[in-house]
């Protein structure tokens, strides 16, 4: 990588991590896996979790192998360069699509649940904008930021989980098992995407302190997303029982504004600052992998100059859907069942192809670039 | 790079400006008419609008802004025909100066004629859809049209509007006289359909006297009988919501034994009376509380499925009008026990055979417990709840410990003063 060396330690790289996956609770995420796992769809997380276990494993195995090299570089040197493009360029694609339906559904949220006569495109600018801005100050940074507002964010989503579980009834969870087990398993395996941000990370590898910190890192974030998705998605049931929850739209949202700590019962207010954060440092991470991929593929050097115009095309784009709450609510779940062949068979492929080249054995491929 | 950095933080700053100020959707306190209630009647002209009325709470009464000696009054209501209660707020504002907004809406009232109507259901679905309405709002159900109503509402104290009805209605849920009625249950229970949900009743206009009742917990909305200075409305009993339609009402009696026999709600200690079963003529007055969680035996999947419930109540007898020596006589104690199980097992048993001949299903929240018997949903939709629970075998018994007789235990026996 031609940018200065910026490295970032343990604590900053699973903030970011956490921050990147753990907002989807927020959006409609849930709204997709309650649709199609009903009441049993805070058990997806958690199957995924395990089945994510297999391809991160496996690509923390090829990567940590080159010690310099990011997963674009170790992908070019394993395939080679024309077979690498090949496959990057659909990794690159679903990044793309993914940053401009994400944003495009949290201006949707901010649209439809806090600011109704804001036109808009002015939403999404002053979104993209400080995204942008945020990318443009590098990894470093956001990883700096991301360890700073961590903690408060942490705290205001279990804050409202606590006066959630308060108001709710845990009867709600039952019949357990949803659609019968294997429903379940089906379901939630075809959309083990929700972790596909991992595959991604490895794009980070040069950029953390050492490749014990990446692991233990990717790890410890891989348990706390877990816990932390199905736990919200549990407290979402006990609110509002599955026959609601699959019509609303964005479940956190209802619920921020359903729960009242005693005379305090617009609750939003309090909450909304966190979440809109927590926003900006997702897809400032976003902005930057795209940027780095795109940089990487078509060969230029200083990548992030391209934020800023990658950031502009997400909102010309993202403005394109009429109704986006039902329109990006498919697309979404679409790129949920595409994305997922991909982040499953990429990393077992690297693997196998490192190993039929006999890759691991060589310790001394470092730095043969 | 510095300067262009320096640049970008300044647009940053401006930004964050921008975002702080929210331009588009920008409102002054003060140029706002807080709506707190709306209420919905049926409109007979036109079936496919309503009435809508708006109680408008005016901020300043009760508050440090009216010492200047303003002698404007605490609320506001107009009411009119609209198409549903989202655009009805553009019409309002013909009339009302300030814009209105439900910011701070705490409650939907229906009219019982309306709440009864096949159509009821569209339109407070309409509650899901604006922005600021919240679904932690209450649902009330009045006898009357809701405008009269409200008009009629003049409390005498609590004059600011808000502060009476959450006053009333927290009072109500404490005592178990209303049922603690929120618009996500109601959605809720409606989307699940398998109970009922139950409203918080409400009316200012009495009914005329029918005949003498024995038993003075026996009433709904309009009937408690009372004379004096003080406001007409009477929050009593609970409206009986099925498949998102009122199909009948319940008295305050009935409304408390619903809460005890649903787990999911917190029943607090209730007062009422039952017959004295030492003299025929008296009641005894009793607080009832429950002591500790139901106990629930359900066998759904046997030849003829049955529920047994077990209610472990709490029981401080506060009057003696028999004059009795319950400290002295452990056979008494035990007799008047027995008794008091014995009426309450009735009345329980009463209220389950009502739920299950006239409603069909029931109030008690007891579709989520046999939920849990259940592995999977569709095992549970074909079982069908509310098609089972009319012949299910229940029963329900009570288990009552005696606590306390009062702060004085004793009383001088009644033949020993007339002698």
């Amino acid at each position: 990588m031609e940018q200065s060396k910026q490295v970032i330690g343990i604590k900053e790289y699973v903030a970011i991590i956490l921050l990147m996956i753990s907002t989807k609770l927020t959006d409609d995420t849930p709204t997709i896996l309650f649709e199609y796992i009903n009441n049993a769809g805070w058990m997806a997380p958690i199957i995924n979790g395990i089945i994510a276990i297999l391809p991160i494993y496996l690509l923390i195995k090829v990567v940590t192998n080159y010690q310099d090299k990011n997963l674009a570089e170790v992908s070019d040197h394993l395939f080679g360069k024309v077979f690498s493009f090949i496959i990057l360029l659909p990794t690159l694609g679903i990044a793309f699509v993914a940053i401009t339906i994400d944003t495009a559904i949290y201006t949707d949220i901010i649209g439809t649940m806090y600011f109704t006569k804001t036109p808009t495109i002015i939403i999404y600018g002053i979104l993209m904008l400080v995204c942008a801005y945020g990318a443009t100050r590098g990894f470093e940074q956001i990883g700096s930021v991301a360890w700073t507002v961590f903690p408060y964010l942490q705290f205001s989503l279990f804050f409202s989980l606590i006066l959630t579980i308060g108001q709710g009834n845990t009867a709600f969870l039952f019949p357990i098992m949803g659609d019968g087990t294997w429903e379940v398993l089906k379901e939630s395996s075809l959309r083990l995407s929700i972790y596909a941000d991992f595959l991604y990370l490895f794009l980070f590898f040069p950029y953390i302190k050492s490749a014990k910190v990446f692991k233990k890192g990717t790890w410890l974030a891989l348990l706390f997303i877990t816990i932390n998705i199905s736990v919200s998605m549990i407290c979402y049931v006990v609110l509002f029982d599955y026959k609601t929850i699959m019509q609303l739209n964005y479940p956190y949202h209802e619920v921020i504004r359903t729960i009242s700590l005693g005379f305090m019962v617009n609750m939003e207010a309090f909450f909304l600052p966190f979440w809109l954060i927590a926003s900006f440092v997702r897809f400032s991470i976003y902005l930057y992998i795209n940027a780095i991929l795109f940089g990487h593929l078509f060969k230029i050097k200083h990548f992030e100059y391209l934020i800023p115009s990658l950031a502009t095309l997400i909102v010309i784009i993202g403005m394109i859907p009429e109704s986006p709450t039902f329109t990006i609510f498919n697309i979404r779940d679409k790129l949920f069942l595409i994305a997922t062949p991909l982040f499953f068979f990429l990393p077992c492929l690297m693997w196998l192809v490192a190993k039929l080249k006999g890759e691991f054995k060589n310790a001394s491929n470092i730095r043969q670039k | 790079m510095q300067a262009i950095l320096d640049k970008s933080k300044i647009i940053l700053l401006l930004t964050t400006l921008l975002f702080l100020s929210s331009c588009w959707d920008q409102r002054e306190a003060e140029d706002l008419a807080y709506v707190i209630a709306i209420g919905i009647d049926k409109n007979e002209d036109n079936e496919n609008s309503v009435r809508i009325t708006y109680l408008i709470s005016n901020p300043e009464v009760g508050s440090a802004a009216q010492e200047g000696g303003s002698q404007e009054p605490p609320r506001e209501l107009i009411s009119f025909v609209a198409d549903d209660f989202i655009s009805s707020r553009d019409l309002a504002n013909t009339v009302i100066a300030k814009e209105i907004t439900y910011d701070l809406l705490r409650m939907i009232i229906v009219s019982e004629d309306f709440a009864r109507d096949d159509h009821f259901i569209r339109w407070i679905y309409d509650a899901t859809k604006a922005m600021e309405l919240k679904r932690d709002i209450k649902l009330i159900v009045s006898k009357e049209p809701t405008t009269t109503f409200l008009q009629n509402n003049q409390p005498l104290l609590e004059t600011r509007p808000h502060q009476y009805f959450e006053k009333i209605l927290d009072t109500g849920k404490e005592m178990g006289t209303t049922p603690d009625s929120r618009l996500y249950q109601f959605f809720r229970i409606t989307e699940a359909d398998a109970d009922l949900f139950l409203g918080a009743y409400a009316s200012t206009e009495k009914e005329e006297k029918k005949q003498p009742r024995t038993n003075p917990q026996e009433i709904t909305a309009g009937e408690f009988e009372y004379e004096g200075e003080s406001n007409v409305t009477q929050f009593v009993g609970s409206a009986v919501f099925k498949e998102g339609k009122m199909i009948d009402a319940l008295t305050i009696e009935e409304t408390r034994l619903a809460i005890m026999l649903n787990p999911t709600l917190k029943s607090g200690n209730f007062i009422g009376t039952i017959p004295d079963p030492f003299d025929e003529k008296h009641r005894i007055a009793i607080r009832i509380e429950s002591a500790s969680p139901l106990k629930f035996d359900m066998k759904l999947k046997s030849e003829t499925p049955s529920i047994h419930v077990t209610v472990p109540l709490l029981l401080e007898v506060l009057s003696n009008h028999s004059m009795e020596d319950y400290q002295e006589d452990a056979e008494k104690r035990d007799m008047l026990k027995e008794s008091i199980q014995e009426d309450l097992n009735n009345k329980f048993s009463e209220l389950v055979k009502k739920t299950q001949e006239e409603f069909k299903t029931e109030p008690f929240g007891w579709s989520l417990l046999a939920r849990k018997k259940f592995l999977t949903l569709s095992s549970w939709e074909e079982f069908d709840w509310m098609k089972t629970y009319p012949d299910l075998n229940i029963d329900v018994s009570v288990k009552v410990d005696l606590e306390k007789f009062g702060r004085q235990s004793d009383l001088p026996r009644i033949e020993e003063i007339r002698d």
